[in-house]
């Protein structure tokens, strides 16, 4: 069946990532460049096995996904805070490439002018001015509450997983009646404007209220 | 064209490495940052299931999200700012004065 | 493979080559076009010795970057210290995609439009990508591991922000008159309704001081000045991926240009172009030649502008970006929206 199909490429590809990760630990001192080399060669050996692949949109949304969770994985796995923040742009860039997959434009600018490009900026902010060095391993404290969150991590994603394929009927995408203007800001901002009026003008006042809260809590005192 | 089970799957799957994320750093900046990568993985939920069924609603509820995201992130780094001015440490383990 | 798909790849390739040539030569020829304005306003000679008129100079210049040690000092963190320049340059290419530099031409047998992108959203990519701008200089102040490059980087990120958003509230008005987010629908709206900055001209203003700012030109380059913080967040950096930061500097100048002759002065319109009545491809060239104009009219003024100006302190242009430039900006968008209100926009 075709959702076992596409589980077991995501549980494949996963697994990879995690053996490439692993590889690249071990073998510490060339490490960028091996894991450069080898994701290099991955990548060519797909392509030269299926040329017909470039142009075909389960190769570059995997591609994204692959990313993706090699990003996220790297945020958690990797200690030096503004490693982290680097990869997580990377995983916001990928994401934005996952909606411009899924037919939403608006959102794909959208998520790059305000997480990639404003919120991540002020993390980068953050951790530039606290200068914060790499924590020490994973493994340093709290030694089984670790192990413990990550089988029960896995635990949860096999959750999840089982209630997406195991979905109810779900309305039948016709793409004959795919309507050109979906995803476009004028559709968005028909919705935002008329339906969702009080809403939109509630998260303006988030917004303020966020701001003045930010601006007198990192205030120096004044003496 | 894709699956539709597809996004939803990487969504979950990068929905889990947060909580992992959460549960397993010390560094409150870190922690915050997995905090957004959950946001991001449910913003690609709805994202998926308003392609799937050609809905805009899903759009809406990602921008609000977007916003959110973005106000809670500006606090908690006011917060995680100020905190490190008293005790010069970023480590939440650290911040334990209201324990018992 | 798919013949349509062949055929976009072979276009898209053809257009980023040539596109990349044409943006890296005027880099090039820009310090010269720097170095000979700045003599004839300070009423000396330019270079004019290698090659007629010395043309030749940049070329020389890049000899010498090429040659020079690229000495990388052990302490910086070396990923992101290597990858820094490009990230600098990378965002001003992608903002250049979107720029249409003529009409759509019937060449070869079908229509290509002359941009390398044509998207539905343009003015949001530019609002992208002018904000992932950032990134290269925070990253370049923090991987040199270095208190003055730090404090250099963090200055100029904080310099860009502030002004990235009176320039996204000037963008906001002219989105406002055209309806669209297209930028061929804003030529073609310039077109029929008359040239951008003859009825919103504040938010010209603001937008070219914002390009100012955005690209750390005179009078806000004082993160890279000399005098300043050793040199600010290229100090650790050393021949080719010095000229990186120079060059992205020229690209960010460009773009700049490219975006204020396109939302503001039409574009490649030329005004009564129709009555002259040009082939179609004749047409197209001399728009391209006009759009060409412009830009190194905008060029030119950024030359002159950093040449005649002094450079404002950090509290005097933090206080100019969010106290002057932004409420006026606001009012800007009022009064656009009063023109549109009133059928005038």
């Amino acid at each position: 069946m075709m959702e076992r199909d596409v589980v077991v490429r995501l549980l494949l590809r996963l697994i990879m990532v995690v053996v490439a990760y692993a590889v690249i630990r071990i073998l510490a001192p060339a490490r960028t460049l091996l894991a450069g080399a080898a994701l290099g060669a991955g990548a060519l050996a797909l392509v030269a096995l299926n040329p017909g692949a470039l142009a075909s949109v389960e190769f570059w949304a995997g591609l994204v996904g692959f990313a993706a969770i090699l990003s996220a994985l790297m945020i958690v796995i990797h200690p030096n805070p503004m490693v982290s923040v680097l990869f997580l742009i990377v995983n916001l860039f990928c994401v934005a490439l996952f909606y411009l997959f899924l037919n939403a434009q608006f959102l794909a600018a959208i998520q790059i002018i305000i997480y990639a490009g404003a919120i991540m900026v002020l993390f980068l902010f953050v951790v530039m001015l606290l200068n914060l060095k790499a924590e020490e391993g994973l493994t340093a404290r709290g030694g089984p509450q670790r192990y413990g969150a990550i089988v029960l991590g896995g635990l949860f994603a096999g959750l999840l997983f089982d209630a997406i394929l195991h979905r109810g009927p779900q309305p039948y995408f016709d793409p004959g009646t795919f309507a050109s203007g979906f995803g476009t800001a004028r559709e968005l901002g028909g919705l935002l404007f008329t339906r969702y009026l009080f809403a939109f003008e509630a998260a303006s006042l988030l917004l303020i209220a966020a701001m003045i809260g930010a601006v007198v809590l990192a205030k120096r005192r004044l003496r | 064209m894709m699956p539709p089970h597809y996004f939803l799957l990487v969504a979950a799957l990068l929905f889990a490495i947060g909580c992992v994320g959460v549960l397993i750093r010390r560094n409150a900046i870190v922690i915050l940052m997995c905090i957004e990568l959950m946001l991001n993985a449910v913003n690609l939920t709805f994202a998926a299931f308003a392609n799937e069924s050609q809905s805009m609603t899903g759009h809406v509820f990602v921008f609000f999200v977007m916003t959110v995201a973005a106000a809670e992130a500006a606090v908690g780094l006011a917060i995680v700012i100020a905190l490190f001015r008293r005790r010069r440490t970023t480590d939440v383990d650290d911040a334990s004065l209201l324990r018992w | 493979m798919d013949p349509a798909v062949t055929r976009i790849l072979v276009e898209s390739t053809v257009k980023i080559a040539l596109f990349f040539f044409v943006v890296l030569t005027v880099i090039a020829y820009m310090t010269w076009v720097e170095r000979r304005v700045s003599a004839w306003i300070q009423d000396r000679r330019g270079p004019n010795r290698v090659g007629p008129f010395g043309l030749l100079q940049p070329l020389a210049d890049g000899i010498k970057f090429l040659f020079k040690e690229a000495i990388v000092p052990p302490h910086v963190y070396r990923p992101v210290y290597l990858m820094a320049p490009a990230l600098i340059f990378i965002p001003s290419m992608i903002t250049l995609a979107v720029v249409p530099i003529g009409p759509a031409v019937s060449l070869f047998g079908r229509r290509i439009a002359l941009q390398v992108a044509d998207v539905d959203n343009g003015i949001l990519i530019i609002l992208a990508f002018a904000s992932m701008g950032v990134y290269g200089i925070a990253l370049a102040g923090w991987s040199s591991q270095n208190k003055y490059s730090l404090m250099g980087g963090l200055r100029s990120s904080a310099q860009l922000i502030s002004y990235e958003l009176a320039m996204g509230i000037t963008i906001v008005g002219v989105l406002m008159a055209t309806g669209s987010l297209r930028l061929n629908d804003i030529v073609t709206h310039q077109m029929e309704h008359g040239w951008n900055v003859l009825y919103q001209l504040p938010g010209f203003l603001i937008f070219l001081t914002a390009a100012f700012a955005e690209s750390n030109r005179l009078p806000f380059d004082l993160p890279e000045a000399e005098t300043e913080l050793v040199a600010g967040y290229h100090t650790e950096y050393s021949g080719m991926r010095f000229s990186m930061f120079f060059m992205a500097e020229y690209a960010n100048m460009i773009t700049g240009s490219a975006l204020a002759t396109t939302l503001y002065f039409g574009g490649y319109h030329v005004p009564g172009l129709a009555a002259l009545g040009l082939s179609e491809t004749a047409a197209a060239l001399v728009q391209v030649l006009a759009f060409c104009l412009k830009v190194a009219f905008f060029l030119f003024v950024f030359v002159w502008v950093r040449w005649t100006l002094p450079r404002f302190r950090y509290d005097q242009l933090m206080n100019l970006g969010w106290k002057a430039l932004l409420p006026v900006a606001l009012l800007h968008l009022l009064w656009v929206s009063f023109l549109v209100l009133t059928g005038r926009g």
